[in-house]
Parts: structure tokens; C-alpha cells; sequence
């Protein structure tokens, strides 16, 4: 019997992607996707989170220093926080987190931040489809060669 | 009229036999006659060690930390950027505004010990005295004096030090500096490195980054790091791990610029004592000019305006 050739298997790139979703509405967003059967790409790894203001840009740098292609957060549109005024907080932060990636060589679509709420399954999908595609065409992320 | 030590000396025992204080932070001559040192004092009779010349780099306001539970009021010889960090920890609480009193002493910069001994051409021993005259300084060497141009010798961040008196202060020493003549366009390093694409961007980055070697002097002399345990020391999340790897210089450095991200004056501590000469005020003013451009924040002026990522306007633009 002969066995494949390992070299000559053909691997396509697929980009690991991380994605914070906020428990009161892109997690609910995505569950929808799932119920309604969008069809979305598989490269996205979903960790629920109680509001997008929870996520530090020390997760999402540790994430990019580990080799991951991508962030996301997700969260509710800005005026429908579960708490008020947790996202608005974070869109202060995630500009000034991406403008700080950008300038240390990390392209800024790989770190993105999007509003999805409980009711946009269709919206999550398309979300997550972008971000694939987008990172896919970056190619890996650079400081995941070296680890 | 220019600060000088006599003044210092003078004023500092004054303060202290008036009972205005009961501790002083100043500087004092260091091993050579290039190292200025930090000076702690007591009573009025040891205010003769003060002294004030273009050598006194150290942002002397993380001290006040260490005196937060000491009888009677601390003072603090401060320069322009100086005044600012007090300013931060004001606002962010760290100190009682009653129980400091600022000596405010108007600055023209401050000399760069490597660039001048470079210019110079000489050995540390060698330099005798370094003193301010206007647009240049005077060096006394053994062989003599020479002047050199002050563009040449200075720090970087005096090159672009919008602030050179202070902004807060109970006592000014000399007379007020409003601007210095080399200060320009003042971002223009930084924004010469956003120029470049990702991928120069990145290379350049690792390539300094990678000398990193974690030992926390950026950290420890930055007023604006003065957390009980730093993200860096926990183990539980490890957040930079021990490893002598990229990703761990990338994470701390990163994460300490976005920590510092409106809380940081520009006094250049962190760039100063960096052992392998990071240039992370790149980093730093780059965020600087972030927090200016959009939410017109500047740090260090008033301790009553909240920081910048601690607010938020409802229906700004950032383009998310």
C-alpha cells in the first residue's frame, strides 16, 4: 500500500479566529445563526463573554502574540449595553487598541469590533463571513511564526 | 533669570525652617560630574547636597508614593514634565495634594549623558561641569570650556517638550520658560513609522522588541506604573509568561504602552533606563498623539479631567 506524500498534500490556509461575544446579544446572535442554519465559515472560536466591555486588550494582544490570524468582540449596539455603558467604553478602547496594533505591524482588520444584537442571526453570519475573508486574504499573522 | 543651586539650597532650608515641610526629594551630585542622583532629605542643614543643572534627568514624583504615610508635608523639586506626572497621580489618587509642596523649577532641557560624551569626544571622568547658556551648554572639560549647541546634546524628549515650566506648582525657582525654540513639529518620528506598511512596521518592531529582555526598568522608574502587582507579576492569569521568547517581549510591551495610553507625561524614564535602548517613546507618543487627535486629551494638565478611556461621548465617530 503506498502512503500519501506528505509534501504533496495541499494545504489552504484557514485562519484561526477569535471571537468574544457579548452573553446579552452577539451570543444570543449566534445562537440564532445556528437555529436559523446561516451558513458561516469555520475558522471563528467563540468565548462568551458578559459584556463586551470585559474583554481587556491584554486577551486580545495574548491572543495575537500566541499565533491566533484574528479578534473579534462582539457586542450590542452602541445604547442597548445590558449594562448601560459597557460598549461605549469599549469603543474607546478597541480604537485606540487597533490604532496601537496597526502600529506595531499588525494589520487592523485582524482585530475588529462589531455590534450584532440578539435578533441578528443573518447579521452575525455576514459578520463573521467578512472577517474570514478578510483575514484569509492577510494570510497568517506574523507573529505567530514566531513562536 | 535662571534656577540655580544657590537658589535651590536657599529656598529648600527656608522651607524647612518654617516648618512648610519635613522632607525634600532633590537631586544631588551622583558617582561623576555627569550623574545627578536622587536626594532625599530630612532637615534643612543637609539642603547644601542640592543641586540644580542640566543633568537632573530623573522624574523624581514616583518618590511621593513612598512618603504617603510620613508626618508633615513632602516636597518635591519638580521640571515641567515633573509637574505633570504629579498631576497624574493627583487625579488618579495616589497622593493628598495637601501633603505635597511642589518646588517648580522652569527647564531648558536636559543633556543627554551618551550623546554629549559622544559629541565631546571625551571619558565621563574628564567633564568637570555641565551649565545652561541660552541656546547651548556650557561643558567645562579640563582642558577648558566648550560650548555645544543644544540640538545636538539633548534628550530626545527635550527635543519635543511642550510643557518646560511647570504646571503645577506651590514655588517656582527662576523664571518662567513658555516655549523652547527647537520644539517643532513634534510627532514627526512617530509619524514617519505609521508611514510604512504592516509588514516594515513589524520587522522594525520585532527587531527592537527582540532585545527586550523583561527586566521591568521601564516599569519601575515610570510614575505612571505603581500597581500593587503588575499584570506582569501575576500568575494567575499568567499573562506574560518567563519564557525567552517574541510573544512575551510583544505582550509586555504592548500592553505596557496601552496601560500608559493618556496617563503618559513624556518625561522618557522608560527610554532612559532601558538597558538595551528600546525606543518606547515611539510608542508611547504614538498613543500620546491618538488620544489628542480624537479625544483632545492631553495628560498631566489638570486633575480634574477624567482620563480619556474612563468617558465617553454617546455619538462619536472612531469609524467602529
Amino acid at each position: 500500500m503506498k502512503l500519501p506524500d506528505t509534501k504533496e498534500v495541499q494545504t489552504e490556509f484557514k485562519p484561526k479566529i477569535l471571537a468574544f461575544c457579548c452573553n446579552w446579544c452577539a451570543y444570543a446572535g449566534a445562537d440564532l445563526a445556528g437555529v436559523s442554519r446561516f451558513q458561516m465559515p469555520t475558522n471563528v472560536r467563540v468565548i462568551r463573554v458578559m459584556c463586551s466591555g470585559r474583554v481587556p486588550p491584554e486577551l486580545v494582544i495574548r491572543a495575537l502574540a500566541n499565533g491566533l490570524d484574528g479578534v473579534m468582540i462582539l457586542g450590542c449596539h452602541p445604547g442597548e449595553c445590558h449594562y448601560s455603558e459597557g460598549n461605549y467604553l469599549t469603543r474607546r478602547r478597541a480604537h485606540v487598541l487597533k490604532r496601537l496594533l496597526s502600529y506595531i505591524g499588525i494589520e487592523p482588520d485582524r482585530f475588529q469590533l462589531r455590534w450584532v444584537s440578539a435578533a441578528e442571526g443573518a447579521k452575525f453570519s455576514a459578520v463573521v463571513k467578512e472577517a474570514a475573508d478578510k483575514i484569509t486574504a492577510l494570510g497568517p499573522n506574523r507573529w505567530g511564526d514566531k513562536r | 533669570m535662571k534656577a540655580t543651586s544657590e537658589e535651590v539650597k536657599t529656598s529648600v532650608k527656608k522651607l524647612f525652617e518654617d516648618g512648610s515641610i519635613g522632607h525634600f526629594i532633590g537631586y544631588e551630585m551622583g558617582s561623576d560630574s555627569l550623574r545627578v542622583t536622587p536626594c532625599f532629605l530630612k532637615s534643612g542643614q543637609a539642603a547644601s547636597r542640592l543641586v540644580w543643572n542640566p543633568l537632573c534627568a530623573n522624574n523624581l514624583s514616583k518618590y511621593l508614593l513612598d512618603f504617603g504615610k510620613v508626618e508633615g508635608k513632602v516636597g518635591i523639586m519638580v521640571k515641567g514634565c515633573d509637574s505633570r506626572s504629579v498631576v497624574e497621580l493627583l487625579k488618579e489618587h495616589q497622593i493628598d495634594r495637601d501633603k505635597v509642596f511642589i518646588v517648580g523649577v522652569p527647564c531648558s532641557g536636559i543633556v543627554d549623558r551618551e550623546k554629549l560624551l559622544a559629541v565631546l569626544g571625551v571619558s565621563p571622568g574628564e567633564v568637570v561641569a555641565v551649565e545652561d547658556d541660552g541656546d547651548a551648554f556650557l561643558v567645562t572639560i579640563k582642558e577648558g570650556t566648550r560650548r555645544v549647541k543644544k540640538e545636538q546634546v539633548l534628550r530626545g524628549e527635550c527635543l519635543v517638550c511642550r510643557y518646560p515650566t511647570p504646571v503645577i506648582y506651590d514655588m517656582l525657582i527662576g523664571e518662567a520658560v513658555s516655549s523652547l525654540p527647537w520644539v517643532g513639529d513634534d510627532y514627526s518620528s512617530v509619524k514617519e513609522l505609521e508611514a510604512l506598511s504592516s509588514e516594515e512596521k513589524e520587522r522594525y518592531w520585532s527587531s527592537e522588541l527582540s532585545r527586550c529582555i523583561r527586566c521591568y526598568a521601564c516599569r519601575q522608574s515610570c510614575p505612571g506604573c505603581y500597581c500593587q502587582q503588575c499584570f506582569v507579576d501575576q500568575l494567575d492569569p499568567h499573562w506574560v509568561g518567563i519564557k525567552i521568547a517574541p510573544q512575551e517581549n510583544h505582550q509586555w510591551n504592548t500592553v505596557r504602552a496601552f496601560h500608559l495610553m493618556g496617563r503618559c507625561i513624556e518625561c522618557g524614564e522608560c527610554q532612559r533606563v532601558c538597558p538595551v535602548k528600546i525606543p518606547l517613546m515611539l510608542l508611547n507618543r504614538h498613543l500620546l498623539r491618538e488620544v489628542e487627535s480624537k479625544f483632545s486629551f492631553q495628560p498631566g494638565l489638570s486633575p480634574e479631567t477624567p482620563p480619556p478611556l474612563a468617558t465617553f461621548k454617546p455619538d462619536e465617530d472612531l469609524g467602529i
